[in-house]
């Protein structure tokens, strides 16, 4: 009812902007130059692993040597359409966070853009190294200790030498940030995807990945780290993290203008989670694809 | 799982149907069974069209290209289905110069928008040579269709030419003043070539907008002996029906499950797909299947809301649109096992044949190939083409008439296949060339 209510307020809001003819809005500036230089250099990168990989005797391979998982075969496959039980409530949904997004979202986190470069990154590292809390207690649970060390050491140098989490120390350090959380513990846990549930602002997921995101509130709530949950600030800072994750995604509702974007979206969100579940359940040693052997000649 | 992996699926969906080819075992004959299925495309020409121009070979692009989204409503557009309510407003995107400048109006390809990857390529080289730059979806993107389209109905050259050049006149009358032009030039990719050419001739005859010049970047010369070509490798590399889909999906998943749990990765993004894609489409077939299935994919909307405008009823109930909350998973099952020549005939056809009188399907389809202004091209110096001699959109009669009718204005580059030469020094250098009014002229 709350739902109804505020989508309905906001749905007028929307009504009252939409009446002029043109909008002209600026939006970040392209950089084709960098762009097209980090592309050579990706290109030149996975050029040299898959030397490197398709190198007989490599490292790669001797590890790998303990008896390996069998390759999945296409009849392995789950089905391609997906379980999604409440999908008229989900449909809605969607289009009510595409509708907040257009209006609110993205014009506030479009202003965020223009602000200095080095005070969003530290705004970013911050909230990346609060949640380093979460992935040290998820890590855990999920008996993935040497992850979970590399956490709890990144939060470490990160709020010292960091300065409280505001310079990512540990990246440079060689020890990058793998965050987790508690929708993977659940997954590792063997918990099902359950049905498909697109989440009111925060878009699409499933049952399991929603008691997730809702358990890592929870323990952060709990955890009430420097007082930042639950004091006067935690509305505002709540609100700033929500924005700089905004910020970072380069994505946009309705940019395919297609009439099946619902369906498109749920697939790849749904499936992408499905492999991401075979990872976790077979990380040890896996067989290797025939197709990730000698590439190129 | 956060918003962020959430969100980032837009990319994800292009890797996969790229992908989707590396789980191709088809035996090559079956391509060759079905005769010039590719046109004129080999080996290279397949390969530059998956993976684009290589980034070593691109030209020198400026450092920082300013960009605006413009959203316009316009007077014409038809009533809007209840579940196309996003794309009310057409969406065109900008990059002005600070002082007058001539502006370069690029028209983008089959079902695609304003702001694609090859987009970006031309918008950057021409905004750095110092032209105004405004780029603009095809009128087979789902999003002209609803906003800009006076029928519904997409993908017949000189009615989306009109509707194109309508478009341009309203974004031009209120585009603010410090944006100052001083002559204008149409450009436009694959279909977006074509149209670019149509929207020009139209433009001699009404003079509104007085364009100067236009260039052609890999335009087919008939849309449906093109996607009809398409059409056949679909069959040739994926096979007839929904059942081949989910057999190439299943194939698919399983590819990438097994890459992704031989890898150290923690998450699947996009490097990964990227890789997984790159080692692992090798033969003609996987690249064949891998285009087949984008073009597939890029038609299915306009395919769709074509059937809901002009009320054909192929798709959907004309007496019972889909509603807001509906599934279309089953519409959507249904038109990707569909060849594009259902289009033509179950909506295409019906439809423009009613508004036509004396009008027949070939009549349709003849008035879909760039001949309608074959006298224009053949005599106006103001048009100019590049292309390749290895576009799998053309076959060698249509590189042929094309060569004819543009005598010394087009210019073949002996590789890049459909479009993977895009952005490289020689295009870039050849088509700013064009534009200047620089380039050798000997047509009759």
């Amino acid at each position: 009812m709350k739902w109804a209510l505020l989508s309905g307020c906001i749905a007028l809001g929307l009504g009252g902007c939409a009446s002029t003819v043109i909008s002209i809005r600026r939006v970040p500036d392209q950089t084709p130059a960098a762009d097209n230089a980090a592309a050579v250099a990706s290109a030149k990168a996975f050029a040299d692993a898959v030397a490197a990989e398709s190198a007989p005797g490599s490292a790669g391979e001797a590890k790998a040597a303990p008896e390996p998982m069998p390759l999945l075969s296409p009849a392995d496959a789950p089905p391609m359409y997906t379980y999604d039980p409440w999908e008229r409530f989900n449909r809605f949904t969607y289009r009510f966070n595409a509708r907040f997004d257009e209006a609110v979202f993205l014009p506030v986190a479009n202003t965020y853009r223009r602000a200095p470069r080095p005070i969003r990154s530290g705004i970013h590292n911050f909230f990346g190294n609060l949640a380093e809390i979460d992935s040290v207690i998820n890590y855990t649970l999920q008996w993935r200790l040497k992850y979970g060390l590399r956490s709890l050491e990144r939060l470490a140098i990160n709020t010292t030498i960091g300065v409280g989490g505001l310079f990512d120390v540990a990246t440079k350090l060689k020890l990058a940030g793998t965050p987790t959380g508690f929708a993977t513990t659940l997954a590792k846990w063997g918990m099902h995807p359950g049905p498909y549930l697109v989440i009111p602002l925060l878009g699409p997921s499933t049952l399991r990945d929603g008691i997730g995101f809702g358990a890592d509130y929870g323990a952060e709530y709990g955890i009430n780290p420097a007082g930042l949950y639950r004091g006067n600030v935690s509305w505002g800072l709540g609100t700033l993290n929500a924005v700089d994750q905004r910020a970072n995604i380069n994505f946009r509702y309705y940019s395919s203008g297609s009439p099946f974007e619902y369906e498109t979206i749920r697939f790849l969100y749904v499936h992408r989670r499905l492999i991401e579940d075979q990872g976790l359940h077979s990380r040890e040693p896996v067989k290797k694809p025939a197709a990730d052997a000698p590439a190129g000649k | 799982m956060t918003v962020s992996a959430c969100l980032q699926l837009i990319p994800f969906a292009l890797l996969l149907s790229i992908s989707a080819a590396a789980a191709q075992p088809i035996q090559p004959q079956s391509l060759s069974a079905a005769g010039p299925a590719t046109g004129l495309a080999d080996s290279a020409g397949l390969r530059a069209t998956v993976f684009g121009t290589p980034p070593q070979d691109m030209a020198t692009l400026p450092a920082k290209v300013p960009l605006s989204e413009v959203n316009i409503e316009l007077p014409w557009r038809l009533p809007l289905p209840e579940i196309l309510w996003f794309d009310g407003k057409l969406r065109v995107w900008l990059s002005a110069q600070d002082k007058p400048a001539p502006l370069a109006i690029v028209i983008s390809g089959t079902g695609s928008d304003g702001n694609t990857k090859t987009m970006s390529v031309l918008r950057a080289a021409l905004y750095g040579a110092g032209y105004h730059v405004l780029t603009m979806p095809s009128p087979t993107f789902p999003g002209f269709i609803a906003s800009a389209s006076s029928t519904g109905v997409a993908g017949d050259l000189e009615q989306d030419g009109h509707d194109l050049y309508r478009a341009m006149q309203e974004i031009l009358a209120h585009l603010p003043r410090r944006v100052h032009i001083t002559h204008i030039d149409v450009l436009g990719y694959s279909l977006g070539g074509a149209d670019a050419a149509v929207v020009k001739s139209i433009d001699s005859a009404e003079g509104k907008l007085k364009i100067e010049r236009a260039v052609m970047i890999n335009p087919p010369v008939s849309l449906f002996s093109s996607v009809g070509r398409l059409d056949r490798l679909f069959a040739a590399s994926i096979g007839p029906g929904d059942q081949a889909v989910e057999l190439l999906y299943r194939r698919l998943y399983a590819q990438i499950a097994n890459l992704y749990r031989a890898s150290d990765r923690l998450e699947l993004d996009e490097d990964f797909l990227f890789g997984a894609a790159a080692a692992t489409l090798k033969t003609d077939a996987e690249f064949s299947a891998a285009i087949a299935l984008t073009l597939r994919l890029q038609l299915i909307d306009m395919f769709f809301i074509g059937d809901l405008y002009a009320k054909t009823g192929v798709i959907t109930d004309p007496k019972h649109p889909p509603r807001l909350g509906d599934s279309l998973a089953d519409v959507q099952r249904d038109l990707r096992a569909r060849p594009f020549a259902d289009y033509f005939s179950g909506v295409f056809a019906p439809y423009y044949l009613k508004q036509r009188p004396g009008a027949t399907s070939a009549s349709l389809i003849a008035a879909n190939r760039l001949d309608i202004i074959g006298n224009i091209l053949s005599s106006d110096g103001n048009y100019f083409a590049q292309t390749t001699g290895n576009d799998l959109i053309l076959n060698q009669r249509e590189l042929a008439w094309l060569e004819e009718t543009m005598g010394s204005r087009l210019v073949v580059y002996d590789h890049g296949g459909h479009l993977g030469e895009v952005g490289e020094r020689q295009q870039v250098a050849d088509m700013l060339a064009m534009l200047a009014g620089r380039w050798p002229r000997s047509g009759p």
